[in-house]
């Protein structure tokens, strides 16, 4: 069962419907856009976990923008694109923007299945990691909360403490009144 | 993996001892392993042993620089923990400035903020941050703002400072990564103006502080824990001997330095605590 959500965004009917096909069938949870616009629309409308998307696209939103409106959206979208060979540069530069990774037309699934199982490894681990800070953040809490009391008790006691030394090591007074100031000064803790 | 023999855990922990002042618990056999098995294969030992010798022998001190970047933690966040930044902002920077200023008028106000276990700069930058938004032109002051740590590797992350998204997004308010850091890819890197606040250098808090000056806020957090009683006694005395008479200590949260330094005393604002020598 895989719990991924994934945007296919490609222009070309037949890579789209086969994307969509083949990725379904693999279980991911599926929506495709037309082109960058119908992208835009539906990552502002909905978190998806990946995007797949062409590099190629007629209009003013590519692969490229459609990077970035997901990036802009969260750092968590990982970005896959599509790419003809020539274009490899311009996936490499991508990549440079934070796409997780690029694929070669024509799409081997294999390599497609492999990375998208990648990117869930990943994304486990992450909300590991998380978890783990979560549970560390919480128990240090409350450890600091005790730990923060008796510090100050014990200051409080300490200076106290000093306090009753000074009182009795204070030669120039009374023995029985030192005592009694001592006392005092233990009853009042 | 390479496996450690009883032995080896006790020559190199002396080792590690020596080298950092960090002391390991014998009977975490998995960390010796975990931390130092690559280390040892990539010089080819066979064994700990081996590497203790090779260690040892090298006069460039790289493979005693590779240790210690292996054993010491390096876990830190941008602003790890409220509370001191909060207490920062609120409380020590304002009490700060205001016994600065009264001083003199014509010289600008100076500040000088040490982070004694700085690791990969977050606590220094998210204190330079603070200190940003607190004081808006920073020019009107004069602010130092220095981070030690043992690791070199640490060291050279902070001063590049530039943080993989993982690192950065825990912690880091979205407002405040736009705010102050630069995307580059998957990684983040902080603004110029921020960097030029802060410097960091190699420091192992083992060994004589030397031409430190005195610091008006120093920030001891997490480090001292991995110290035994007695080198924890030494570190906070010669802590107190750098900080100014008014100047504030902050520790880890769930630290205490009760029985390790009678010279300062604790006190609370709201749910933080600091530390004033007495």
């Amino acid at each position: 069962m895989n719990t991924m959500s994934i945007l296919v965004v490609d222009d070309d009917p037949v890579i789209r419907h086969l994307l969509e096909k083949r990725l379904r069938k693999a279980e991911y949870e599926v929506d495709v856009a037309v082109d960058g616009y119908a992208a835009e629309k539906l990552l502002e409308q909905k978190r998806y976990d990946v995007v797949l998307t062409d590099l190629m696209m007629p209009g003013g939103i590519g692969g490229i923008e459609v990077l970035d409106i997901a990036k802009s959206i969260s750092n968590d979208i990982e970005v896959i694109l599509i790419t003809a060979h020539s274009s490899v540069d311009t996936a490499v530069q991508a990549m440079k923007k934070g796409a997780i990774d690029y694929l070669e037309k024509p799409i081997n699934f294999d390599e497609l299945f492999l990375r998208l199982e990648k990117i869930v490894t990943i994304k486990a681990l992450l909300q590991n990691a998380r978890d783990i800070h979560e549970a560390m953040g919480a128990s240090e809490y409350a450890a600091s909360e005790t730990i923060q009391d008796l510090e100050l008790l014990a200051a409080k006691l300490q200076n106290r403490l000093d306090k009753v030394e000074n009182e009795l090591r204070d030669t120039n007074k009374d023995p029985e009144n030192r005592i009694a100031k001592a006392l005092n000064l233990i009853a009042g803790l | 993996m390479i496996k450690i023999t009883p032995n080896e855990i006790k020559t190199i922990s002396q080792y590690i001892y020596d080298i950092s002042g960090i002391y390991l618990d014998h009977n975490k056999t998995y960390l010796f392993e975990t931390r130092l098995s690559s280390i040892a294969e990539a010089l080819g030992c066979k064994s700990y042993q081996e590497l203790h010798t090779k260690a040892k022998n090298d006069r460039s001190k790289g493979i005693e620089r590779k240790i210690i970047d292996a054993i010491s933690t390096n876990e830190t966040l941008f602003f790890r923990d409220k509370g001191p930044f909060e207490l920062l902002q609120h409380k020590l920077l304002p009490e700060i400035i205001d016994a600065r200023s009264s001083r003199s008028t014509s010289l600008k106000t100076s500040i000088k903020i040490w982070s004694a276990a700085a690791s990969t700069g977050q606590e220094l930058y998210s204190i330079a941050i603070v200190i940003k938004e607190l004081l808006q032109d920073v020019s009107k002051f004069n602010i130092k703002l220095l981070g030690t740590d043992i690791s070199d590797n640490a060291i050279a992350q902070a001063s590049y400072g530039k943080y993989n998204k993982f690192e950065i997004e825990r912690g880091l308010p979205r407002a405040q990564l736009q705010k102050y850091f630069t995307p580059a890819g998957e990684f983040w890197k902080i603004k110029d103006d921020i960097r030029a606040m802060v410097n960091f250098r190699k420091m192992n808090l083992m060994q004589p502080f030397t031409a430190m000056g005195k610091f008006d806020i120093i920030f001891c957090r997490n480090v001292a824990i991995y110290f035994t009683l007695p080198d924890r006694k030494k570190l906070f005395n010669k802590i107190a001997d750098c900080l100014a008479d008014d100047g504030f200590l902050v520790i880890g949260s769930t630290e205490s330095l009760t029985g390790v330094c009678p010279r300062f005393v604790p006190k609370r604002h709201l749910r933080s605590i600091f530390y004033q020598k007495k």
